[in-house]
């Protein structure tokens, strides 16, 4: 008796610290040196920040290990619209496609930037 | 027997969630964000009210993965910076309290993120940073305020070089003054971020979404000091 009360008390106790402290959720996204690497090249472009944020954002990509295993929103219509910038038109509008695909929510602004591109 | 599962009770509220502060939930305290349930957000220009001009820039990036990591639909500050700047739309002061519904039209917006810069000092002898931020998240739709948390963020760059002596004084104060200047500010932006936000009710992408009314809210203003 004193035993099966003691483990329902142990019980009670882990499952009480487990939902109380909620906010303690793994990250959705793997972001890695993104914010980094970005705002670099925004504030002092080279062709050397450029290769390196190109790079950031195929690494990105390529390796989401957060818990929702896609790619932040937004970070496909960067790349894309960066690809478009730099020459490679249509694997950049690929990409600016894709994050429609991939979050249709974006759809009335990414379409709007894809049509002020191709004009 | 009583006593023991009475002392493990009060022992897991003790353990569970120290930081605790209020016993408002984030459905008392943040009830437009129940209601609307925004997915989308577009990060207004932050609005800069220090003689510090560079820090809207330095800040203005830093609420993008952190909003993303809460679950919403951020729009890239890199892609909708320009379109502000061509519509002139990179004052957001002029829709601090005005009508949004144009962001909803343009970008497909529920709601649109403000944040005021109202300090951004830096002692470099003492090494220290304090940034003084507000943060109003309005609906697009209805205008109505969702969510507002100010926060004071100390950021504490001082380096200790171990030195002893008159020389190593010198060295620390050295050291110190370069670790502050080489400091990406934008470091301080980022922890006030993660301070004030740490109560932002989850949206669409979180697994917490629509379970987290209950949650604790925290106070209106958040006071830390961090390295």
């Amino acid at each position: 008796m004193m035993k099966k009360l003691l483990s329902l008390a142990v019980l009670a106790f882990v499952a009480f610290t487990v939902t109380s402290c909620v906010s303690t959720t793994p990250p959705l996204y793997s972001w890695y040196g993104y914010e980094d690497a970005v705002y670099t090249n925004y504030k002092k472009p080279t062709e050397k920040s450029q290769a390196k944020v190109l790079e950031q954002y195929r690494y990105v990509i390529e390796k989401q290990k957060g818990s929702r295993g896609v790619v932040p929103p937004g970070l496909y219509a960067e790349y894309g619209f960066l690809l478009y910038k730099t020459g490679k038109k249509e694997e950049g509008l690929g990409y600016m496609k894709q994050e429609i695909a991939l979050y249709p929510e974006s759809e009335v602004y990414i379409s709007r930037i894809i049509k002020q591109l191709e004009k | 027997m009583k006593h023991i599962l009475f002392i493990v009770a009060v022992a897991a509220m003790l353990v569970s969630c120290g930081s605790t502060s209020s016993l408002t939930t984030l459905a008392e305290k943040y009830p437009g964000m129940y209601e609307e349930q925004p997915v989308t957000i577009v990060i207004m220009p932050p609005i800069n009210q220090t003689n510090h001009a560079e820090a809207k820039d330095y800040f203005y990036t830093t609420l993008y993965a952190p909003l993303c990591e809460k679950g919403y639909y951020v729009y890239s500050p890199y892609l909708t910076m320009e379109m502000f700047q061509q519509e002139s739309a990179y004052d957001s002061e002029l829709f601090l309290e005005g009508d949004l519904s144009k962001f909803h039209e343009v970008l497909g917006a529920d709601a649109a993120m403000f944040t005021i810069i109202k300090n951004w000092r830096r002692n470099n002898i003492g090494g220290a940073l304090t940034v003084d931020i507000q943060y109003t998240l309005r609906s697009t739709k209805t205008g109505q305020t969702l969510y507002s948390r100010g926060g004071t963020i100390t950021v504490d760059t001082s380096v200790n070089t171990g030195g002893g002596g008159l020389f190593g004084a010198l060295a620390d104060l050295a050291a110190t003054a370069i670790a502050t200047a080489a400091t990406d500010k934008v470091v301080a932006g980022r922890r006030c971020n993660a301070y004030v936000l740490t109560d932002f009710p989850k949206g669409k992408y979180s697994s917490l979404f629509g379970k987290d009314q209950k949650n604790p809210a925290g106070k209106d203003h958040v006071t830390a000091t961090v390295r």
